[in-house]
């Protein structure tokens, strides 16, 4: 489940709950410089979806596939 | 077999679809059991209960008379219920090998869920229904009360989605630099043998009730848990559905709910019909209202309403424990505000019970349902859409 990725940022959102992970990532994203890569942890079930969907929404896009590890997902969003 | 338990268990089901059947399971358990899919009358009871044990004599309160506070949990139907979907959210998230302890590292979450917990409680209790008995399965019963709670909800939630963008509200995310490792992952797989144990558990319950004859105590189980199977396997959350509107633009969940209420209006209406029925009609009075916003806003601060909360609670979201007890709490502080605060002479007693049955006649009743719900349809995409607007326009500058 290793990617070769190398993210700028990590937003760490284990244990947070809805609506918090979307509305983090969003804004780190909005943050960050054009190109930069940020890397989302989260373990809320409805952000497994909302996350994904929103960013791409938001005109973002996805360096790979969700990644699925265990109880949680890894997502690499392009800012 | 394993690409079907894949299928089912490896991925959350469409909402769409999820909401249809729990439009169309909704209106059969009214034809089976005259009572509508509700989950905070049994709250107030619960509520009603501790206070009993804790020596409180609750037997002279109105309100409690009203949702006929008798016997313990397990002889109502309406605590099947609510047992049921616990357990039935459990399983799948057993099944789905989705359970952990999750615990918030904002530590404010646990004051803003017990603080919204109780408000939602209260305004829920104050308007006679959830999201379900006001809403989901109000709207079907041809009750104006849930209309004017819909409208009503809206506002709150409006109130509520404003106040979580405030930086104080929402806490600043631990956003490094690099990456992050993430959880190490079990390779032994136990959640799903349990889930299946506690599946035939409850199973075997069930068909031991019908057995005993207590029919609408069984029933009350065996809908639970298909409720509850449906609102976690769905991520069915009706907090989301206004609130993400407001915040992010996004639609889904309330597009689904919409069309599920349509689809559970026209199985309502041929259930009336097939088996002469009456239709559970509530007050709509200014308490309706004010319930409403409370409970709106009440939701939103708490990440979750009465129904999202059990699901939420059984994948391990430590959170929605508070929250569960904030519930409890407000739609009791409820109860007794009803009559020993004058709730309900200033609030409830100028209202009336309305069915739009009785105003316009069956087809007038299920015209009027679909064009109010096609308006809502209507008002959420153009909600989204200029939330998007906005957003390309912020974007560009």
């Amino acid at each position: 489940m290793n990617t070769d990725l190398n993210p700028d940022f990590t937003l760490d959102l284990r244990g947070e709950s809805c609506p918090y992970p979307v509305i983090y990532t969003l804004e780190a994203l909005e943050g960050m410089n054009k190109g930069e890569l940020l890397q989302v942890i989260t373990d809320c079930p409805g952000s497994f979806r909302n996350v994904p969907e929103e960013a791409t929404a938001h005109g973002y896009r996805f360096a790979c596939d969700p990644v699925k590890n265990g109880q949680e997902f890894l997502f690499y969003i392009y800012a | 077999m394993k690409s079907a338990f894949r299928f089912l268990f490896q991925q959350y089901w469409n909402p769409y679809l999820v909401l249809a059947l729990a439009g169309v399971l909704s209106a059969l358990y009214f034809a089976l059991t005259h009572t509508v899919w509700a989950v905070t009358g049994e709250f107030t009871r619960l509520g009603g209960d501790l206070l009993l044990l804790l020596g409180v004599d609750v037997t002279g309160w109105q309100y409690f008379q009203l949702v006929k506070l008798q016997d313990a949990t397990w002889s109502r139907s309406d605590g099947w219920i609510v047992w049921g979907m616990f357990i039935g959210a459990l399983i799948m998230v057993l099944l789905s090998n989705s359970f952990k302890i999750r615990l918030p590292q904002q530590r404010r979450r646990y004051v803003q869920g017990f603080v919204g917990g109780i408000i939602a409680g209260f305004g829920a209790r104050m308007a006679l229904g959830c999201n379900l008995a006001a809403f989901f399965t109000g709207v079907p019963q041809f009750s104006l009360h849930s209309w004017i709670f819909i409208v009503a909800t809206g506002i709150g939630t409006f109130w509520g989605a404003k106040l979580t963008r405030q930086r104080w509200w929402k806490g600043r995310p631990s956003l490094m630099a690099g990456a992050a490792r993430p959880s190490k992952v079990k390779n032994r797989v136990v959640q799903p043998w349990v889930g299946g144990a506690l599946a035939i558990a409850w199973l075997l319950l069930v068909a031991g009730l019908f057995a005993a004859g207590y029919r609408m105590l069984a029933l009350g189980a065996l809908f639970g848990l298909a409720f509850g199977v449906l609102i976690e396997r769905g991520q069915i959350c009706f907090t989301s559905a206004f609130r993400d509107l407001f915040l992010v633009g996004r639609s889904l969940m309330a597009r689904a709910i919409i069309i599920g209420m349509a689809i559970s209006s026209v199985a309502t209406l041929l259930a009336i019909y097939a088996y002469d029925l009456t239709p559970v009609t509530q007050v709509a009075a200014p308490s309706t209202l004010v319930g409403g916003i409370l409970f709106g806003l009440g939701i939103v601060m708490a990440s979750g309403c009465e129904t999202g909360m059990m699901y939420r609670l059984m994948e391990g979201q430590v959170l929605f424990l508070p929250v569960f007890v904030g519930n409890i709490i407000g739609a009791t502080l409820l109860a007794y505000a009803w009559d020993h605060l004058g709730v309900y002479g200033m609030l409830v007693e100028p209202g009336a019970k309305v069915s739009l049955l009785e105003l316009a006649g069956p087809v007038g009743a299920l015209i009027a349902t679909l064009v109010m719900l096609g308006t809502l349809y209507a008002l959420t995409l153009h909600t989204e859409k200029r939330y998007h607007r906005n957003f390309a326009l912020k974007r560009t500058a």
